[in-house]
This record gives C-alpha cells, sequence and structure tokens, in this order.
C-alpha cells in the first residue's frame, strides 16, 4: 500500500516535472525546425513580396469572440498555424500581458512575435499612437469606403495613419425582456416602448413602476454607466493629468445609488454571475444596455432556445443614443505575416460574403455599411432572439449617432474601479467620501500620473 | 603499502572543511536573497514606473515613496497601517483557532493512552487541504457563497433567511470566510510539526509524571507544552511570517479589491496593486522594505515573549 502509495506520489512528482518543462523545448525546437524560413523574413525587406513569411501566425486577444469568428470564416494559408494568447479583460490582465509582450516584440523570435492583436474602444489609444502598431495602408489594406468612420478614425494616430481596422460597429441599444414590459408599460413594441423610455425621467419613473410590480428595471447598478459615460463632454483625465468626473457621470452616480436604494436594480457588477443569471427565464429584470455583441455573446444565458426566454427580447435606442466597446484588430509592428495581417484585416471589413454570414448566422453588427444596409432595407430579414425584430435597420439608424471622442488610454481600469468602489456606496458598506476615497486610492495605484481631487 | 608523506604542521586544521561545507547556503543566500533585498531597497530610493506603454524614470526621489506611504488621507488614514491592522486580524483570526487545533489534534494522536484507530487516515485528511492550491480553494469559497451559490440558496430552501444574503459585502464575513480558509489550509501542516515535536519527548518524562499521580491536563501544562517550546515558537514565528505575506485568498476571493472598503486587503495585496499595470517598482519597493520591517520586529516580540520563561 505505501509502496503503491510512495510510486504515484514520484510519478506524480515527475510528470508535473515533465509537464512544466515540456513547453519549453516546445517552444525552442519550432523554431530550429523552420530555422531558414523563419529568419528569412526578419533579414529580407519587407517590400519583397516573394519573401517566404513566417510560420506562426499570433493572436492576442481578450476572449473567445472573434476566434470564433476567425476560425469559422477565415481561411488560413496553407503552412500557417494560427496561435492565440487569451488573457481575461477584468483588472487589466490583458493589458498587461499584451504590454510586456509588445515590449519584448523586438527581441522575440520570429514565430513568437505577435502578429496582430485585439483592443477596446477603453484602451486603443494606449496602442494606435505608438511604434508598436504598424500603417495598415503600407501592408495593402486601403479600401475603407465600407467602414464607418469612427472606426477608422479610433483606429488611426495622431497624425492619421490608419493602424488596425474592427470587425463590429458598436451603437448600443436598450434591450429589454418583451414579456415584462407588458406587463410593466402595457406594450412589447420597440417603436412604443421608446415612445415611453426615451428620457431618463422617463426612465427613472418606470423603474418605480416596474419594482412596484416586482421586477427590476436592470441587473446591475452599472448597467446605465455606459449611456451615460458615453455621454461626457470631456474626458476622464483632463490635459493637465487631473481626473475630472463629467456631469454625465456624476448623474450616474446619483441614477445608481437612487436605483439601489429603492430595490429598482440589483448591486452585481455587470459581468457577474448574480447579473447574467436574471438573464434566465425566470429572471424578473427588464432593461439591459449594449451592442449587438452583448446580446450575441454577452447574453449567453438567453441565447440558449432551452433556457426559456429566446425571442423574448427587443432592442429600442433607450433614454440617450451611446455606443459600447468594439473589438479592433491591430497591426502590430514586426509582425513576420505581413500577407495575411492584411489579408484577416480585409476579410473582415470588405468580404461581403463573410460580413452578410456575420450578420445571418452570429447576430453581428458589421462594419459594411453596404451589407449592412441591405439586412436593414430586407423585409424577410429578423432576428430570433429579439422576436423577429430587424436589429439591423434600428442599429443603422443608431451608428449614425457615433462619435469617438473623450477617450483616453485609462478607461478601461478608470471604469472598472469607479463602478466597483461606487457600488459600495450603493451597497451601503461605506459613506460616499470613503468611496471616492477608495477609488482615488486605486487609480493612484494603478496610475501614478493622474492626479486625483 | 603507501607510505603517506611525513607533514611538519603539528595537527590538521578541519576548520576550512567546515567553511567549504555550509559556504553553497550562504552564496545562495546572497545572491537570490540578500541581493534582491539590498536591490528592493535600493528601488525604494527612486521614482520608477509605467505610464502606459512608457517608462517614468528611474528618478532618484530620497524618501519621498516612504513619506508617500504615510501620509493621512481626506479621512485621516494611513493606508499602509490600515492594510497591516487588517492583515494581522486576519492572521491572528486564523492562527489562533489552527495552532488550537493543531496542538490539540497533536496530543490526540501521539498519545499512547488514547491509540486512536485510523490515524494514518486522518493524518492524511486533515493535511488534504494543504495540497489544494489555495486560489482553487478561494475561488471554490467564492462560488459557494456567492449571491447565486449554493449557500444562499440552500439557507433559502431550509427558510433561515428571505432575501439574498451577500457574504462580499459584509466586513465580517468576508474577513470570517479569510480565517476560515487559512485555518483549514494550514491546521494539518502545523499538527504534524507538532506531533514531530512531541515525539521528539522523551516518553520516560510522561510515565514519570503519571507515576508521580499528574493528570493529563498537569502532564500537558507541566512537561509537554516547556518541552515543546521551542517547535512552538518556530511554529508560530514561520506561521507569522507566513500569515504577514498572506496574499492568495484575500486576493482571489475579492477579486484583488480587498472588499468592503478595502477592509480585507492586506499588505502584500497592497504591494501587489502597484506591481500590476504601472508597474511601481518605487512605491511597492517601499512596501516591502515596511513589510519587512513590521516581520523583523514581530517575529523579536513573539521570540522573546515565548522563550522569556525559560531563562
Amino acid at each position: 500500500m505505501k509502496k503503491a502509495l510512495a510510486l504515484l506520489l514520484a510519478l506524480v512528482m515527475v510528470l508535473s516535472l515533465a509537464a512544466c518543462g515540456s513547453s519549453e523545448p516546445a517552444a525552442t525546437e519550432a523554431p530550429k525546425a523552420d530555422a531558414p524560413a523563419a529568419e528569412a523574413p526578419a533579414e529580407a525587406p519587407a517590400e519583397e513580396p516573394a519573401a517566404e513569411e513566417g510560420k506562426v501566425f499570433r493572436i492576442y486577444a481578450w476572449n473567445e469572440e472573434f476566434k470564433g469568428f476567425f476560425e469559422k470564416y477565415y481561411e488560413v494559408p496553407e503552412g500557417i498555424t494560427v496561435e492565440w494568447v487569451i488573457n481575461p479583460n477584468d483588472g487589466g490582465v490583458y493589458q498587461d500581458k499584451l504590454d510586456e509582450a509588445l515590449l519584448n516584440q523586438a527581441n522575440a523570435p520570429a514565430d513568437e512575435k505577435i502578429d496582430m492583436f485585439l483592443a477596446e474602444a477603453d484602451y486603443i489609444l494606449k496602442y494606435t499612437d505608438t511604434e508598436f502598431t504598424q500603417d495598415i495602408t503600407a501592408l495593402g489594406v486601403t479600401d475603407f469606403s465600407n467602414t464607418y468612420e469612427y472606426t477608422v478614425q479610433a483606429a488611426s494616430d495622431s497624425n492619421g495613419v490608419v493602424k488596425g481596422v474592427s470587425f463590429q460597429c458598436c451603437p448600443a441599444a436598450l434591450i429589454y425582456r418583451r414579456s415584462i414590459a407588458e406587463d410593466v408599460l402595457g406594450t412589447s413594441e420597440p417603436a412604443e416602448v421608446q415612445e415611453l423610455l426615451n428620457s431618463w425621467d422617463k426612465f427613472n419613473a418606470v423603474a418605480a413602476d416596474a419594482a412596484a410590480k416586482g421586477y427590476y428595471m436592470t441587473a446591475s447598478e452599472a448597467a446605465t454607466f455606459r449611456v451615460f459615460s458615453n455621454n461626457t463632454s470631456a474626458p476622464l483625465v483632463n490635459e493637465a493629468g487631473e481626473l475630472v468626473l463629467d456631469e454625465a457621470i456624476t448623474t450616474w452616480q446619483a441614477q445608481a445609488k437612487n436605483f439601489a436604494d429603492n430595490g429598482y436594480t440589483l448591486t452585481a457588477d455587470i459581468w457577474s454571475d448574480e447579473c447574467t443569471a436574471q438573464m434566465f427565464a425566470d429572471g424578473k429584470t427588464m432593461c439591459y444596455f449594449g451592442p449587438a455583441w452583448y446580446f450575441n455573446f454577452s447574453m449567453g444565458n438567453a441565447q440558449d432556445p432551452e433556457k426559456g426566454c429566446y425571442g423574448d427580447w427587443a432592442i429600442c435606442q433607450g433614454p440617450q443614443a451611446h455606443f459600447w466597446g468594439g473589438t479592433w484588430l491591430l497591426a502590430a509592428t514586426g509582425s513576420d505575416n505581413p500577407t495575411m495581417l492584411a489579408d484577416v484585416m480585409d476579410t473582415f471589413i470588405n468580404d461581403e460574403e463573410v460580413c452578410k454570414a456575420l450578420i445571418e448566422n452570429e447576430a453581428q453588427f458589421t462594419n459594411n455599411q453596404a451589407v449592412n444596409a441591405a439586412f436593414a432595407e430586407d423585409p424577410n430579414y429578423g432576428n430570433e432572439f429579439l422576436g423577429g425584430q430587424n436589429d439591423v435597420a434600428i442599429f443603422v439608424e443608431l451608428a449614425k449617432n457615433i462619435r469617438f471622442e473623450n477617450k483616453t488610454i485609462y478607461d478601461q481600469l478608470l471604469t472598472e474601479g469607479l463602478q466597483g468602489y461606487w457600488r459600495e456606496y450603493c451597497d451601503g458598506t461605506v459613506t460616499e467620501e470613503e468611496a471616492m476615497a477608495n477609488y482615488y486610492k486605486y487609480i493612484n495605484e494603478k496610475y501614478p500620473e493622474i492626479v486625483t481631487p | 603499502m603507501k607510505r603517506l608523506p611525513v607533514r611538519k604542521s603539528k595537527g590538521i586544521s578541519y576548520a576550512k572543511w567546515g567553511y567549504i561545507f555550509i559556504a553553497p547556503f550562504f552564496i545562495t543566500y546572497a545572491i537570490f536573497v540578500l541581493y534582491p533585498q539590498m536591490l528592493t531597497i535600493y528601488n525604494s530610493f527612486f521614482e520608477n514606473y509605467r505610464s502606459g506603454l512608457k517608462q517614468v524614470g528611474p528618478n532618484f526621489v530620497g524618501l519621498e515613496n516612504y513619506v508617500k506611504l504615510f501620509t493621512p488621507d481626506k479621512n485621516g488614514t494611513i493606508d499602509i497601517l490600515k492594510y497591516a491592522g487588517n492583515t494581522v486580524i486576519l492572521w491572528v483570526g486564523g492562527a489562533i483557532p489552527q495552532i488550537t487545533i493543531a496542538l490539540l489534534l497533536a496530543i490526540f494522536f501521539t498519545s499512547y493512552r488514547l491509540k486512536i484507530r485510523g490515524q494514518q487516515f486522518f493524518k492524511t485528511v486533515i493535511y488534504m487541504p494543504n495540497l489544494i492550491m489555495a486560489s482553487a480553494f478561494s475561488m471554490l469559497f467564492y462560488t459557494l457563497f456567492s449571491p447565486v451559490g449554493p449557500i444562499n440558496a440552500l439557507l433559502t430552501d431550509w427558510g433561515m433567511i428571505d432575501a439574498t444574503l451577500d457574504f462580499f459585502s459584509q466586513k465580517i464575513t468576508v474577513r470570517g470566510m479569510i480565517m476560515l480558509m487559512n485555518f483549514l489550509l494550514w491546521f494539518g501542516n502545523t499538527t504534524i510539526l507538532l506531533m514531530a515535536g512531541i515525539m521528539g519527548i522523551d516518553q520516560n518524562m510522561f510515565e514519570a509524571a503519571q507515576i508521580d499521580g499528574a493528570n493529563s491536563v498537569q502532564v500537558f501544562f507541566r512537561v509537554t507544552l516547556p518541552l515543546l517550546m521551542p517547535i512552538l515558537v518556530y511554529t508560530i514565528i514561520t506561521a507569522l511570517i507566513g500569515g504577514l505575506q498572506m496574499f492568495d485568498v484575500p486576493q482571489v476571493l475579492t477579486n484583488g479589491g480587498g472588499t468592503p472598503n478595502r477592509t480585507s486587503m492586506t499588505l502584500i495585496m497592497f504591494l501587489n496593486n502597484y506591481l500590476k499595470t504601472s508597474k511601481n517598482y518605487g512605491m511597492a519597493g517601499a512596501i516591502s522594505v515596511i513589510i519587512f520591517i513590521i516581520t523583523g520586529i514581530l517575529s523579536l516580540i513573539v521570540y522573546r515573549s515565548l522563550t522569556k520563561q525559560d531563562n
């Protein structure tokens, strides 16, 4: 018995050591095998089309969303392996890992260089205006005639050099449960619901009605945050490097506290299990806010027809127009696969077949205006999840309002922190002063250069 | 037979071998501990962080980092002292049951009068939690106690609560969970250490005490405890150092926030906040130095207070 146990333990130890070691030999062996091929592009000038390119296409991402589309709709050229490095966005982990890799890019072996990385609206500025991203027009992506202007502007540096593309356009809408709207508002028709919820005053008043009937207006006090934060008149950090909370943000703060105190909302992180549990059939929440990616990707619970509320949703503009997020594909400087890089980017903005499939199969709102317009006008098109509503038609209208402005490189963590520390005040655990003091401390830790009040 | 050469010196010095044999430890210590420690202290005098992808510094700023650490905020709290307090509370709350239960178990297991059956099994079981990664263990607790987790569902089913209990917004429950987890993770390890200590005591002592008519309580306080003191002190000091470096359990449980109101933020979590994103080596260095000093002082106090009676 004892011997068997000892043997087992010894085996486990040996195996775990072997497991630890195995990644390294694999990494070092790979370049050896392809050494001639891998080194060639690094030495040869990039303009030479004949020069053979790298065998590994490495993509940094923070979730599986784009990976899914990429694997389905992009045909990887023969002989090239695609490697995904996925780290979660939460807490800035993705940015930290990506930064490390980018700073190391020059010294990394050809096959380990990042070829393309994904960035979100909240921190894309951190990468576009640096030498870590490269001009994609030089790589051959030149046709932006069908893309939405803001997506190109967001991916350009301060001199207007385009560094990447977005495969989606992200006007955000109010996403509501039809059955609950029927009960609370007496109607579930998008146009009528919009009429009843087209200002914050109406929204707040309806929240009280919903609560009276035993529903929640939102599943998180931060659900409306993006609507406000996207309508600010100035960035969160001004030119002097000082944190300034815009009036729109303070309005949200007051609303969040009001909603929490009156039981109009749960107090939970927007990505928490508690919040997503409300998307099940027995959820009691009426409103969510988000663009197409929110309901087609983040509302996984509701997307499952088995769970009982598939088709019980609809979208309308809501109290204020806004956009939220969006995934940009940026070209990393030093990529050893420039041809494929350009091809990927071009495919996701200009290949009509791919864009059509993205709408039809994935409920995306693409970054191709022509394709979007075709679906918007198609009377036969309807999104089953939204009870047959033509979401594209609404998004086409909403997309006209998008302005990419008042953004900073700090937005992701400043937003996460504000929501987190303000939640403690909404919960009643801390006073307002304590909540803000904690938030300022958090900022000082994350970004020593920002001056807090 | 080979003849040994005649040596003129009067004796052979073995001293140099002694030094050579202990040298590897000192060399590795110097390279892997002493040098980084000096480097940390050196770094703590610099402004050195990353802003986005740009590096700021290192610029020599003297004691500015330390001054910043000890400057009270608007509400009058000095952060680092608050976090040091949190750490000590979290450690004491976990360590007291840990040492008590471990001591009790160690005595039961080593008692030749009780002769507990299946000892091997129980020893394995109590040691088991230590094999689980602390982060996995906290994830487990997080899932169990989450507002949509099984504990809430159970309590609701049994009719003990009406509304969902948010365990993570109350200071007392969050701290309680951290203490409980640290206790569960470490009491097995402490039991094994203390058992080794007790088994090292000469059995004749116990027999002699019993022949003299001592009851088991007397045996424990008059014989076991004094003779166990060196091991107990060692256990407490190592637990203390481990406790001051408490990180993984509260970090994972509160998702790095030390919620609520930063009352479960430990010193190392504070340090980690400076290392992530901003890579602020200056401030992180200053915090490390302070943790080093606190650890030194506390270890000294524990050592002094527990070994005093021997003198």
